[in-house]
């Protein structure tokens, strides 16, 4: 017999997390954010602007995350319809938002004890986060006019995450990869705006307020960046806030996160007895054209050597293959055990 | 007094293109039941059992050679299988076709029925469980049919009389079962191999011209393995195009 049937006992399926880098390159730090200057000037800059890790004319360049402005009001863009006010693409952006994690149309974002009524969306490219944003990796400076501000999630407090609409959800505050910076309050939030934002790993989403970040550094922890709240204007805010993150210093600051996917994978034991699979169909294993084996010895104690590992289904159908890196030894007084995994 | 080595060896597997389309029809074929070892790429011929440093090294020349990475055509890897044979063997088992190659013209049908040498009794010749029949691109052929296997899941495999959308219950009877309809899933588009399973292998070569292109001949491999002996062959296929 050439195929040998699987006991229930040799088919393992494994789910392993693996974490991983976010940006291009495995580059675990986004230090310099570029727009395309084709995509800031089509129809849909007024809702977002992508953002590359390299020139966007780059061969190598891929956006990396989209930054979009939301405002409750519908300022910061102009109208659709001069004759309706305050419906603009900003305000799109807001309720699509509030929707997705909100769930209800009358509900408002409120960052830690703080009602916002304008924000900033970090959307992050799906293929770069692939399952899930890790939480505890994020560190982001960004810089206004009135300073520096480096923000992280509040993951490792140690409190459970509240669950949106969008899966799990947490606060930005003010610190670095976790770790909480308490110079401003014990939360890490600004004096008078609650929490700089939320993040939500689950649909690879970051939300910065608006009303944090255009505090004052020294009186609220905000970094005065300035958002423009005009009526029927086009301010493009989502390109300050870019501005924002290209300012904020060298290449020891910048963009940092990780990502987080679970990989199922088949693990499937292929045991070989002592007595079997110790005779060969190799054309080279038989001498001449009636099938004696090469050597005289081979007839009571033949060796073969393991290659190649075929899984298959009922119908003889091979299904996926496995080699090895050298050659193993197989006779009447060995025993085989290979694990063989396949990935999905 | 030294460890045991107690790693088990883990390697990684890769899936052929009989796996993905399989997988991708999602039917439930895609279930690994079996396995098979093979040894692909080894020549017996450097095993030396005259070698002057002893039996240890009989076998040096082939355990440290470097082998090739898997490839995904499931009718050229696992070629050559081990066999598990009762020890004092001294011929193994040989599949007889009868002939080289398959040579046909266009809509030319032909039957082909293995007989397995130095295997079953003077009585037998052929293989009670049957052969594996493989053709490794099916779009060569019109028709690619197995008989004299009568089991439900070789039924099912080959086809047979069973309609799509319709099983037959242990007592023959046909019965409608929506379950199966997935099964009748026509595979379109680049070569893809078939495989059936029985005794005897029926096949009639395409009619269809436009297989061709400027070529006059189409080419494929047939592979055939013993199911009981684990004996296999494999000859080429060749398809003449008929001109009109």
């Amino acid at each position: 017999m050439g195929f040998k049937r699987f006991d229930p006992e040799d088919l393992v399926i494994s789910n392993d997390a693996v974490t991983a880098t976010v940006w291009s390159n495995n580059n675990p730090t986004l230090t310099a954010f570029y727009t395309s200057s084709v995509q800031v000037v089509s129809s849909n800059a007024e809702y977002y602007y992508d953002v590359y890790q390299t020139a966007s004319s780059d061969d190598t360049a891929a956006v990396q995350f989209s930054v979009a402005y939301c405002d409750a009001q519908g300022s910061g863009s102009t109208f659709y319809n001069a004759l309706v006010t305050g419906s603009s693409p900003t305000r799109t952006n807001y309720g699509q938002y509030r929707t997705l994690i909100l769930g209800d149309e009358n509900a408002s974002f409120v960052f830690g004890n703080q009602s916002s009524s304008y924000f900033y969306v970090i959307n992050v490219e799906r293929a770069r986060y692939k399952e899930s944003l890790l939480p505890g990796t994020m560190t982001l400076y960004i810089s206004g006019s009135g300073g520096r501000q480096v923000l992280t999630d509040d993951s490792n407090l140690g409190n459970a995450a509240v669950f949106t609409d969008a899966g799990r959800r947490y606060n930005l505050v003010s610190g670095s990869a976790g770790t909480i910076y308490t110079g401003n309050n014990t939360n890490g939030w600004t004096a008078n705006s609650g929490s700089y934002g939320w993040f939500l790993p689950d649909v690879g989403l970051i939300l910065l307020s608006g009303e944090a970040l255009d505090g004052a550094y020294a009186s609220a922890g905000g970094v005065t960046l300035n958002t423009t709240r005009s009526f029927d204007s086009a301010s493009f805010n989502q390109g300050k806030i870019i501005d924002g993150f290209n300012a904020a210093g060298d290449s020891s600051f910048g963009f940092t996160l990780n990502s987080k996917e679970t990989l199922s994978s088949d693990f499937v034991f292929v045991r070989a007895r002592n007595s079997e699979f110790n005779y060969s169909e190799n054309p080279a294993f038989i001498s001449g054209s009636t099938g004696e084996v090469l050597f005289n010895s081979f007839i009571d104690d033949p060796k073969t050597y393991i290659t190649t590992v075929g899984l298959y289904n009922d119908n003889s159908e091979l299904l996926a293959v496995a080699k090895l890196s050298r050659p193993l030894q197989k006779d009447f007084t060995k025993e085989l055990l290979v694990r063989v995994k396949l990935d999905f | 007094m030294g460890y045991l080595n107690n790693q088990v060896v883990t390697i990684d597997a890769i899936l052929t293109k009989k796996g993905r389309e399989l997988l991708a029809k999602g039917d439930g074929t895609f279930r690994i039941t079996q396995f098979a070892l093979s040894d692909d790429e080894i020549d017996y011929t450097m095993y030396n059992p005259n070698h002057p440093s002893g039996s240890a090294y009989y076998g040096e020349a082939i355990e440290n050679m470097p082998l090739l990475e898997a490839f995904p055509d499931e009718t050229q890897i696992m070629k050559y299988k081990l066999a598990t044979l009762p020890r004092g063997t001294a011929k193994m088992p040989i599949i007889s076709l009868g002939l080289e190659s398959v040579v046909l013209k266009q809509t030319a049908a032909t039957q082909i029925t293995p007989q397995t040498l130095n295997y079953l009794d003077n009585n037998r010749t052929s293989e009670p469980s049957g052969y594996v029949f493989t053709i490794s691109d099916v779009r060569l052929m019109s028709s690619f049919t197995a008989t004299g296997i009568n089991t439900d899941s070789v039924a099912s495999l080959n086809g047979g009389d069973v309609p799509p959308g319709f099983r037959r219950t242990e007592s023959g009877k046909l019965i409608p079962d929506p379950t199966t309809s997935a099964n009748s899933v026509t595979t379109n588009g680049t070569n893809v191999s078939r495989t059936v399973i029985g005794t005897t292998l029926s096949l009639r070569a395409t009619g269809v011209n436009t297989l061709f292109g400027s070529q006059t001949a189409l080419y494929a491999t047939l592979n055939v393995i013993g199911r009981d002996s684990g004996a296999r062959i494999q000859v080429p296929v060749i398809v003449n195009k008929t001109t009109t």
